[in-house]
C-alpha cells in the first residue's frame, strides 16, 4: 500500500475507533474539529481549486447553522432534514451572490464577497423576530437518525453523524476535482486568460464551484447548530471568514485533506494555548505569519514537495 | 444644515486619513492591507502616550506619524517583501496575521480600558455658528484633512519622488530597468500610508478615545471609501471619503439603522459594474 | 486519566468500605478542591467586564482560603478565555465541565454567551451562576432550573432610573438605544415605564452597534429638545458618546441617563461625564461597613477601585460558598434546593433568590457621576435607593406590575 492510501487507511481507522478511546472531551472536542474543517473542505474548493478569495465564506455556514437551528427548534425532525435544510439555504443564497460576485475577479471579487456577508450579516443581526438578533437562537435539541430511529443525543452518536458527513464530503469533493469540471477549475485558476482566450467562458464554472462551496459550508453550519445548541450572527462575521482562509493556508491550498487538517491545527492551538496565557493571538498570529513566509503549502503541501523530494 | 456639513467633512478627513494610505498600497504595492486599521489604531494609542508623556498635543501630531510610519516600514521591509512574487492571496492572508499580532501587541502594552485624550487648550470649547455651539476640535480635523490632502496629491503630481512612485504603480518591471530602486519605493509607501493611518488615528482619538476593536472598526469603512474612489487612486479617496461620511452623517440622521446596508449595497454595485471605482483605471 | 484515578479509588474504597473507611481516604475526600469553572472573555472587545469577574474571583479566593475554605475544602477557579465568542464559550463550558469536572460555571460576559450556556446546562447538570449577564430573556423566555442570577438584570437597571425620573422634574426625554437586543429591549422597557409615569418620549434612534460619531444623534437630540437623553449604549459607545456631546456642549442642556452607569465610562471619559445620572447594579461608593471593607482589599488587591461586576461577581460567589456551605454538599442538585428562597447579605444590601425564576431580588440604585478628591476618576453618588420588590420584574417575565 502506498503511502498516502496508508496514511488515509490509518485516519479512517482512527476516526471510526475514536467513541471508544478518546475521553468524553476529547471526543467532544473532535467532532468540533470535523466541523470547522469541513467549513475548511468547502472554501478550498473555491480557494485552492480555482483561486477564488472570498472573504464572505462564513456566511454560508451561518446561514446553514440558522435554517438547522430553526427548522430543529420549530419542527423537530430528524437531524438529517435539518441538514438538508441548511445545505439548501446555503446553495440558494450563493446562486444570486454568486451570480453577482463571479463578475468580478481578483481583489474586487474578494471585496465583493465581503460586501455581501457583511449584508448577510446585518440581516442576521437586525431581524430579531426570525434569527434572535445579537442573542442568536439557542437550545437547538439533537433529535434522531430517522423518524423512529437511534437518538443522536449522545455525543457518541453525534460525533459518527459528524465523521461520517465530512468524510462523505471530502469523498465527494475529491471526485469533483478529479472529474473534467475540475480540471477546468484549475486552468481557470492557472491562467483565466488563456481559458477565455480558448474560447471557453468561465463564469459557469465559477458559479456551480461557488454554489457547491456554500451547499458544503452550509452542511457544516447545519451539523454546527444542534451540536453546538445555538446559533448566532458572530459565525456569519467576516473575521471567522478570514479564519477560515487561515485555515486553509496551513493545512494546504488546493489539497483538500489539508485544510481539514489545518483547521484542527488552528483550532488546537488557540485551544491549548489560552490555557496558559490570554495573549495566545499573538502566538497564532506569529505562528501564522511565519507559515505564510516559510511554509506556504501548509502542512499538507509541504509534507507532499518533501516526499517528492526524498 | 451648516452643522450636517461640517459634521460630514469631519467624518471625511478622517476617513481619507485611514483610506488613502489603503488606496496607496494597493495602487503600488497591490496589497490589501487588512493590518492598515490597526496602524490607525496604534496611532491613537501612541497619541494617548505621547499626551501623557510630554503634556502637549501638538508632539503627537509629528511624532506618531514617524513611530507608525517607521514601524510600517520595517514591518513591510522583513514580512511583505519577500512574498511579492507569490499570489495576492498570500500577501492579503500575511497582513492578516500582522493584523493579529499588532492588535494584541496593542492589548499587551495598554491592556483593556480605553485610553482618553483631551484636545489641546485653544482647540477645547464651541465656536458659535449662528446659534449652534460647534466643537473647535472638529473645524481642526476638516482643516487637516484638506491640509494632507493637498499635500499627498501635490507630493504625488508635483515632486520627482512622487513621479517615480507613480512610474512604480503604472508599471513597476518597467520602472525597474529605468533605474527606480522599486524595493525601497514599495518601503517608504508602505510606510508613509501606515504613517498617514497613524496621523488619522491621533486625529480620531480626542472624538472617539483610543480603545481596542478600534481598527476592526475602521477597516470596513477604509473599504467601501477606496472601493467607491478607486483603488490606487488619491482623488479617488478623497472623493469616497466624502461621499461616505456625507452618507454616514445623513444616512444617520435619517435612517440610522439602514445607513449602513445601503453603504454595503452602493460598494456592491460599483463592485460589479465599475470595479476600478469612481476615479480608478481599468486594468 | 480521571478513569485511571477512579479505578484505583473504587480499588482502595472497596478495600476500605471492608476495613471501615481507614482516615487516609476521608482527608483524600476532605482535600479535593470545590471548582468554579470561569469561561470569561479575558481578550477582544468585552474582556474589561471577563476581567472584572478574574479580579473577584481572586480576592474571593484569597478572603475564602483565609476562611478555611468551603466545607474545609480549597475554592479552585479554572479560567478560560472566550474572547466574547459565543461559540468558543459553549466550547470552554464544555471543556470545563467535561475534562475539569466543574459543577460551578460563571464569569460569562455577554448575554449571547450566557443565553448559549444556559440552554446546555440541564444537559450537563451544572449550575450556571450570571453575575454581569443582563438580558431579561435568561430569566423569562430561556429559563432553566440550573440558571440563577445573582445581578441586576437590565429591566431592573431601567427600572431603577426609570423610578428616579418619574418623580423628578423632567419631563421630556430622547432615547438612544444601540441597534442590538439589549439597547432596544432596554428603550423599550424604558419607555413604557416613563410614558406610565406621564412622562414623554420625544424621539428614539437605534444606531449600530459600534458607532464612531455620534454627531448626527447629537444634533437630533438637540433639535429635540429634550430635558434628558436615555442612553443604552454599551461600553465604549457609551464612552464616544459622552465625550462627543461634552464637546458639542450638549451634556449641559441636555442630561445623559445611562442605564449602566460604570466606571469603566468615568475612567475613559473623565469629567467630561460629572453630572450624568443612571443605574448602577453595584455603586462601590455604598456606605455599608461590609463594603467599606471589601472596596479597601480590593483596592489592596489590585490597585483601582470595584466597577459594577467585580462587586456583582464578589457577591454571588460568597453567596455561592454560603448555599455550598448550608447545604452540605456542593451536589447540584441539592445546592439548587438549598439556593432557592434563601436570602444573603451581600456588601450592598439584602439578597433574596427567588424560587420562581431564580432572580435575586436586590436594591436598586439610581447614581449621579461627581467628582471627588479622594479619588482620580469621577465615581458614583448615590440618589436614590430602591427596595428589592419595587425593582424586581413579575416572575419569569420582564414586565412590571
Amino acid at each position: 500500500m502506498s503511502p498516502p492510501r496508508a496514511l488515509a487507511a490509518a485516519a479512517l481507522a482512527a476516526l471510526a475507533l475514536a467513541p471508544w478511546v478518546a475521553a468524553r472531551y476529547q471526543l467532544s472536542l473532535l467532532t468540533d474539529l470535523l466541523i470547522y474543517g469541513l467549513f475548511a473542505l468547502s472554501l478550498d474548493l473555491i480557494m485552492g481549486y480555482t483561486g477564488m478569495v472570498s472573504f464572505g465564506h462564513a456566511a454560508y455556514f451561518g446561514l446553514g447553522a440558522y435554517a438547522s437551528a430553526l427548522v430543529l427548534i420549530h419542527f423537530g425532525p430528524p437531524v438529517p432534514v435539518a441538514l438538508l435544510a441548511g445545505a439548501l439555504l446555503a446553495g440558494a443564497v450563493a446562486l444570486p451572490i454568486g451570480w453577482f460576485s463571479t463578475r468580478a475577479t481578483g481583489i474586487y471579487f474578494a471585496m465583493l464577497t465581503l460586501a455581501f456577508a457583511q449584508l448577510l450579516y446585518t440581516v442576521a443581526y437586525k431581524w430579531r423576530d426570525l434569527t434572535g438578533g445579537s442573542d442568536g437562537i439557542a437550545g437547538v435539541p439533537k433529535t434522531e437518525l430517522f423518524w423512529g430511529g437511534p437518538s443522536l443525543a449522545s455525543s457518541r452518536a453525534f460525533y459518527f453523524l459528524v465523521a461520517a458527513c465530512v468524510v462523505g464530503s471530502l469523498v465527494i469533493c475529491r471526485a469533483i476535482v478529479r472529474s473534467p469540471f475540475g480540471r477546468a477549475l484549475q486552468a481557470i485558476r492557472e491562467n483565466e486568460r488563456r481559458f477565455t482566450s480558448l474560447g471557453r467562458d468561465p463564469r459557469p464554472f465559477k458559479l456551480v464551484v461557488f454554489v457547491i462551496a456554500a451547499v458544503f459550508a452550509g452542511l457544516a453550519g447545519a451539523l454546527f447548530a444542534p451540536f453546538r445548541g445555538f446559533a448566532s450572527p458572530e459565525v456569519m462575521f467576516w473575521v471567522f471568514s478570514g479564519q477560515g482562509l487561515m485555515m486553509v493556508l496551513m493545512g494546504g491550498i488546493g489539497t483538500l485533506v489539508g485544510p481539514i487538517l489545518g483547521a484542527m491545527v488552528f483550532i488546537l492551538i488557540q485551544e491549548v494555548l489560552s490555557s496558559y496565557t490570554e495573549h495566545w493571538m499573538i502566538f497564532t498570529g506569529a505562528v501564522f505569519v511565519l507559515m505564510v513566509i516559510f511554509l506556504p503549502g501548509g502542512l499538507v503541501g509541504t509534507a507532499r514537495r518533501l516526499r517528492a523530494r526524498a | 444644515m451648516l452643522e450636517q456639513l461640517l459634521n460630514a467633512l469631519t467624518l471625511a478627513g478622517l476617513l481619507f486619513l485611514v483610506s488613502a494610505g489603503l488606496s496607496l498600497v494597493f495602487g503600488i504595492l497591490r496589497v490589501v492591507n487588512f493590518a492598515h486599521g490597526v496602524f490607525y489604531m496604534l496611532g491613537a494609542y501612541l497619541g494617548f502616550t505621547t499626551v501623557a508623556l510630554t503634556g502637549a498635543f501638538w508632539p503627537a501630531l509629528v511624532a506618531v506619524p514617524l513611530v507608525v510610519g517607521t514601524l510600517g516600514a520595517l514591518i513591510e521591509s522583513s514580512t511583505l517583501r519577500f512574498i511579492y512574487r507569490r499570489p495576492p492571496l498570500y500577501q492579503l492572508l500575511l497582513t492578516f496575521g500582522l493584523a493579529l499580532i499588532l492588535e494584541e501587541g496593542i492589548r499587551i502594552l495598554y491592556g483593556p480600558t480605553a485610553k482618553g485624550i483631551d484636545p489641546p487648550a485653544y482647540l477645547e470649547g464651541a465656536i458659535r455658528l449662528g446659534s449652534l455651539p460647534y466643537p473647535r476640535y472638529r473645524l481642526f480635523v476638516v482643516a487637516l484633512g484638506l491640509v494632507v490632502a493637498a499635500a499627498v496629491w501635490l507630493f504625488l503630481r508635483k515632486t520627482r519622488a512622487g513621479l517615480v512612485i507613480r512610474a512604480v504603480a503604472q508599471n513597476s518591471e518597467m520602472a525597474d530597468c529605468l533605474g527606480a530602486d522599486v524595493a525601497r519605493v514599495r518601503t517608504l509607501v508602505f510606510g508613509a500610508a501606515c504613517a498617514l493611518a497613524g496621523l488619522g488615528g491621533v486625529a480620531a482619538a480626542p472624538m472617539t478615545t483610543a480603545y481596542l476593536g478600534m481598527g476592526i472598526g475602521v477597516i470596513v469603512d477604509a473599504f467601501v471609501v477606496v472601493v467607491i474612489g478607486g483603488l490606487g487612486s488619491i482623488g479617488g479617496s478623497m472623493a469616497g471619503s466624502l461621499i461616505v461620511g456625507a452618507a454616514q452623517t445623513w444616512g444617520a440622521f435619517y435612517l440610522p439603522e439602514t445607513a449602513m446596508v445601503i453603504m454595503y449595497a452602493v460598494m456592491g454595485a460599483i463592485l460589479i459594474f465599475r470595479p476600478w471605482g469612481l476615479f480608478g483605471e481599468p486594468e | 486519566m480521571r478513569r485511571r484515578d477512579f479505578l484505583t479509588m473504587a480499588a482502595v474504597g472497596g478495600v476500605g468500605a471492608g476495613l471501615g473507611a481507614p482516615a487516609f481516604l476521608r482527608r483524600a475526600a476532605a482535600a479535593t478542591p470545590i471548582k468554579i469553572g470561569m469561561p470569561a472573555a479575558l481578550s477582544g472587545g468585552y474582556a474589561q467586564y471577563g476581567i472584572q469577574a478574574k479580579r473577584a474571583a481572586e480576592l474571593f479566593t484569597k478572603d475564602i482560603t483565609a476562611k478555611g475554605g468551603v466545607l474545609g475544602r480549597p475554592v479552585e477557579f479554572l479560567y478560560e478565555d472566550t474572547a466574547g465568542d459565543p461559540a468558543a464559550a459553549v466550547r470552554k463550558a464544555q471543556k470545563l465541565v467535561e475534562k475539569d469536572g466543574v459543577k460551578f460555571l460563571t464569569g460569562i460576559a455577554l448575554s449571547s454567551e450566557a443565553l448559549a450556556v444556559s440552554a446546555k446546562c440541564p444537559e450537563w447538570k451544572v449550575i450556571f451562576m450570571s453575575t454581569i449577564n443582563g438580558a431579561g430573556s435568561l430569566t423569562a423566555k430561556a429559563w432553566n432550573r440550573y440558571f440563577f442570577r445573582v445581578n441586576t438584570s437590565g429591566p431592573m437597571g431601567a427600572r431603577a432610573i426609570s423610578l428616579y425620573l418619574a418623580e423628578g422634574p423632567m419631563k421630556r426625554f430622547f432615547a438612544l438605544g444601540s441597534d442590538y437586543s439589549w439597547g432596544r429591549d432596554s428603550v423599550a422597557s424604558f419607555t413604557t415605564q416613563i410614558t406610565a409615569a406621564k412622562k414623554e418620549i420625544v424621539g428614539t434612534d437605534f444606531p449600530p452597534v459600534g458607532t464612531k460619531d455620534f454627531a448626527s444623534y447629537i444634533a437630533k437630540i438637540r433639535q429635540s429638545r429634550a430635558d434628558g437623553v436615555y442612553l443604552a449604549l454599551p461600553g465604549q459607545d457609551a464612552t464616544i458618546y459622552l465625550k462627543q456631546a461634552h464637546q458639542f456642549g450638549l451634556n449641559q442642556e441636555v442630561k445623559p441617563i445611562m442605564e449602566i452607569l460604570e466606571l469603566e465610562n468615568m475612567k475613559a471619559v473623565g469629567d467630561a461625564m460629572v453630572g450624568a445620572i443612571g443605574s448602577s447594579r453595584y455603586p462601590f461608593t455604598v456606605d455599608t461597613p461590609r463594603n467599606r471593607d471589601f472596596v479597601k482589599r480590593f483596592h489592596a488587591m489590585h490597585g483601582l477601585y470595584p466597577d459594577m461586576f467585580d462587586g456583582e461577581t464578589y457577591e454571588g460567589l460568597e453567596w455561592l460558598a454560603q448555599v455550598i456551605q448550608k447545604a452540605g454538599t456542593d451536589d447540584v442538585e441539592k445546592v439548587i434546593d438549598t439556593w432557592e428562597d434563601s436570602g444573603y447579605e451581600g456588601l450592598e444590601g439584602p439578597f433574596f433568590m427567588r424560587k420562581c425564576d431564580h432572580q435575586a431580588v436586590q436594591l436598586g440604585f439610581a447614581v449621579e457621576a461627581v467628582k471627588d478628591p479622594k479619588y482620580p476618576h469621577p465615581v458614583p453618588k448615590i440618589l436614590a435607593t430602591y427596595p428589592g420588590e419595587k425593582v424586581t420584574p413579575k416572575c419569569r417575565s420582564e414586565d412590571f406590575s
